[in-house]
């Protein structure tokens, strides 16, 4: 089955979570050719600005696209209005771009998380056609999605601070890759919080 | 993305030569321009134009067309008995009020009988509920644009040609079985039964729908020329009421539509003031 | 810049690509996206209602969104603004639903503005939403209640179906619990309903989806709309009967230091104070 889907032909997870005045993001590392490693060093996740980051799961040709549209976008929207965009802006961005192709999609699950102006976390994630979907809780995205809403179902609490909101984002990253052959071989975790981001690589399972 | 025009209006010629019954309708010149700007808005265009992804299919020959999850919900049907009857001095128009999704009933008061002139045109609508609601809108818009262009109201003929002109140019697209009737100074009272595929017939009564199976033969032993208004409502009742016990996608009320020189008056039997056929 | 040009409506640039990937990876060449796709597009399987009062109308809706057989959402939100007097509640493919109901919503604002009037016509959002679902002959998934009071007309209450068909009732209901919500209509609604009595008569039909429908779940949200179009109360979790009862109270707590890290870096916010120059 998945390996004719093509959400799951690359592999890929993201989780993100958010906490009190910050908000944290976690991906894997693999990327795939349905069971078939190529590379442990994929990255997923996507500097909007210093207090936006979106991540992409699913066809690698499509979130390198995508991507770079954001860019693009993002850059010229600095151009015109000299400031950096909100995270709900983005998210619109993200979801006009996806929906305008709602019927030829492109193959990807964003996931964006950002702070706002006063530290207010920001955690949106989006389905292949753009549908938006903000919470104040956690989201998840990829090939382990449902074993990710299960570990954030039991880990997340609400109020985290930073340094606990790693550990819940991190544990429930690696909880799910466990029983994910399609995802792993290594984690990133970005935390944003009120002095900058901090990113940190996890030990993983290389198998 | 290129707009065909030609494609859907109701091309001036064919308006004016089926109006028929010694009736001249001349075709001023800017009728054609008026066509042209409700045409810029005309939802059977904007199928064509809208779903260029039809075109690009048709163009690259590909088989799996519906591209995904997205098959379209079931469309609600008119799953019918429709009527309509003239007796001396007028019409009348009678329907069922169901509407269906499968096997679920969607509405069960719907009201078939859309005014397309009032109070002297109507129409009796069998089908798909969206492509009907849409060409008795479209219908209605153009008759009364025609109507304030000529200073005169619309004959039935005219509103019926216009049904007949939409269904038959976009044939292809629709499901819609239509009986278009009315009342005129011309012709009095008549009756236009307009089929799925484009063909216009004027008939002294029409049944349509999947109910109207089940009574082609009573109302062919039943129908008298020259009933009066009493007698046309019963003879509706009568037939209506048997299709509806009959058949399993018609039901609900029986609602009527009488138009005479006087106007229209509209008439509603709920299930217990309907006659009651065989019931084993 | 090819790739940004302004398009009007849909791209289909990707369609054969896509086709190209399914019938490479499906065995079947004439097997669907939603067979292989193992995660179909967010939907609202969903019970969404209304019902109408002598003094407007009341709306209601569940609050889950599924993704296959997994919720994907637990609050969502069903009910969407169309204008200050109007609001509508969706079901079908959630992106059409969020899509066609701000797309109307931006073409109300511009009218209300064009014809210089404090609120607009229900009918005429029912009017647009139903030509534009037409003309994409049901492949826009958006089933629709709309409801709302307005000058003209009063309270208005219609259904909008995907192909583009409208039917206008005193109570409806739509989605995949509108059976459940309708036979609680059917046995409990009368012609006198008050608002209060309107707005439990909708909680309790969407309680109904709620319970017998795996589609719905969660909340009820409520939005009652009324005063002539000027007062909306807009009740977003009306009733939370589903909260998560088994649940540690402290919740799971790591201790810090628990994930090996093998790297960490801290990339501290930077203040720019003056930019000299934009080159």
């Amino acid at each position: 089955m998945s390996q004719v889907n093509p959400l799951h032909y690359n592999g890929g997870a993201v989780f993100a979570a958010t906490g009190n005045q910050c908000v944290a993001i976690a991906a894997d590392r693999r990327f795939g050719q349905a069971q078939l490693t190529l590379a442990c060093d994929a990255n997923r996740l996507f500097r909007v600005h210093d207090r936006l980051v979106l991540g992409l799961t699913g066809l690698a040709t499509d979130c390198l696209t995508l991507a770079e549209r954001v860019r693009m976008r993002t850059n010229l929207y600095r151009l015109g209005e000299k400031r950096e965009p909100k995270p709900a802006t983005i998210s619109a961005l993200v979801s006009a771009l996806l929906y305008e192709r709602r019927f030829a999609p492109y193959f990807v699950e964003p996931v964006i998380v950002g702070l706002s102006g006063d530290n207010k976390p920001y955690c949106c994630s989006m389905d292949l056609l753009g549908t938006p979907m903000e919470t104040d809780e956690f989201v998840a995205a990829g090939t382990c999605a449902e074993s990710l809403y299960g570990t954030g179902e039991t880990f997340w609490r609400p109020g985290l601070d930073p340094e606990d909101l790693f550990e819940v984002t991190a544990q429930c990253m690696l909880a799910a890759l466990d029983r994910d052959c399609l995802s792993g071989w290594g984690a990133v975790v970005y935390v944003l919080h009120s002095e900058g981001v901090t990113v940190r690589e996890l030990k993983a399972r290389m198998d | 993305m290129s707009r065909s025009h030609e494609a859907t209006i109701p091309p001036a010629r064919g308006f004016s030569s089926s109006s028929g019954g010694g009736l001249k309708t001349s075709t001023p010149a800017s009728l054609e321009l008026l066509y042209a700007a409700a045409a810029a808005s005309d939802p059977f265009e904007g199928i064509a134009s809208a779903m260029s992804f039809t075109k690009h299919l048709l163009m690259h020959n590909c088989d799996v067309w519906t591209p995904d999850w997205y098959n379209p919900t079931q469309d609600p049907q008119l799953g019918t008995t429709i009527m309509a009857v003239e007796y001396d001095g007028g019409v009348v128009l009678a329907a069922d009020s169901r509407t269906s999704t499968g096997t679920y009933v969607a509405n069960r008061v719907s009201d078939k009988i859309t005014a397309v002139a009032p109070p002297y045109i109507y129409c009796a609508r069998s089908g798909s509920a969206a492509d009907t609601q849409m060409l008795a809108d479209t219908v209605r818009r153009y008759v009364t644009a025609l109507a304030l262009e000529t200073q005169r109201p619309a004959t039935v003929r005219t509103a019926a040609a216009l049904f007949r002109e939409l269904i038959y140019q976009n044939k292809s697209r629709l499901t819609a079985g239509v009986i278009c009737a009315g009342w005129d100074p011309l012709n009095g009272g008549q009756v236009y039964s307009i089929t799925l595929g484009g063909t216009l017939v004027r008939q002294p009564f029409s049944i349509g729908g999947s109910g109207s199976t089940y009574i082609y033969g009573y109302c062919d032993a039943s129908y008298r020329k020259g009933m009066n208004r009493e007698a046309c409502i019963a003879f509706c009742q009568q037939a209506a009421s048997l299709a509806m016990a009959r058949d399993g996608s018609s039901g609900g009320v029986l609602r009527m539509v009488c138009i005479e020189e006087s106007g229209a008056q509209r008439l509603l039997f709920t299930e217990d003031q309907l006659p009651r056929g065989w019931q084993g | 810049m090819l790739l940004e040009q302004d398009f009007q409506g849909f791209s289909f640039d990707l369609f054969l690509r896509n086709q190209q990937l399914l019938r490479r990876w499906s065995n079947e060449s004439k097997e669907r996206i939603e067979n292989v796709l193992a995660k179909p597009p967010r939907k609202t399987g969903t019970t969404i209602a209304g019902v109408l009062f002598a003094g407007g109308v009341v709306l209601g809706a569940d609050t889950r969104a599924t993704e296959g057989n997994v919720v994907a959402d637990k609050n969502c939100s069903k009910i969407h603004y169309i204008a200050s007097n109007i609001y509508c509640c969706g079901a079908g493919t959630a992106a059409d639903t969020e899509a066609t109901t701000q797309l109307i919503a931006s073409q109300m604002e511009l009218h209300r503005q064009a014809v210089d009037r404090d609120l607009v016509p229900v009918a005429a959002a029912m009017t647009r939403l139903k030509h534009y679902l037409f003309r994409y002959q049901g492949y826009i998934s958006a089933a629709l209640v709309l409801g709302g009071v307005d000058e003209l007309n009063g309270p208005s209450l219609y259904t909008v179906y995907p192909h583009g068909s409208v039917d206008q009732l005193p109570y409806v209901s739509m989605g995949s619990g509108s059976l459940a919500a309708m036979a609680v209509f059917e046995a409990r609604w009368h012609e006198a309903l008050t608002e209060e009595e309107a707005k439990c008569l909708v909680y309790e039909a969407i309680s109904a989806g709620i319970e017998n429908d795996l589609g719905s779940g969660s909340n009820v949200d409520l939005c009652v709309v009324k005063n002539g179009g000027r007062a909306v109360d807009y009740l977003r979790g009306y009733a939370k009967e589903n909260v998560r009862v088994y649940r540690k109270p402290t919740g799971h707590v790591f201790a810090r230091g628990t994930t090996a890290v093998l790297a960490q870096e801290l990339r501290k916010y930077v203040q720019v104070t003056r930019v000299v120059s934009d080159l």
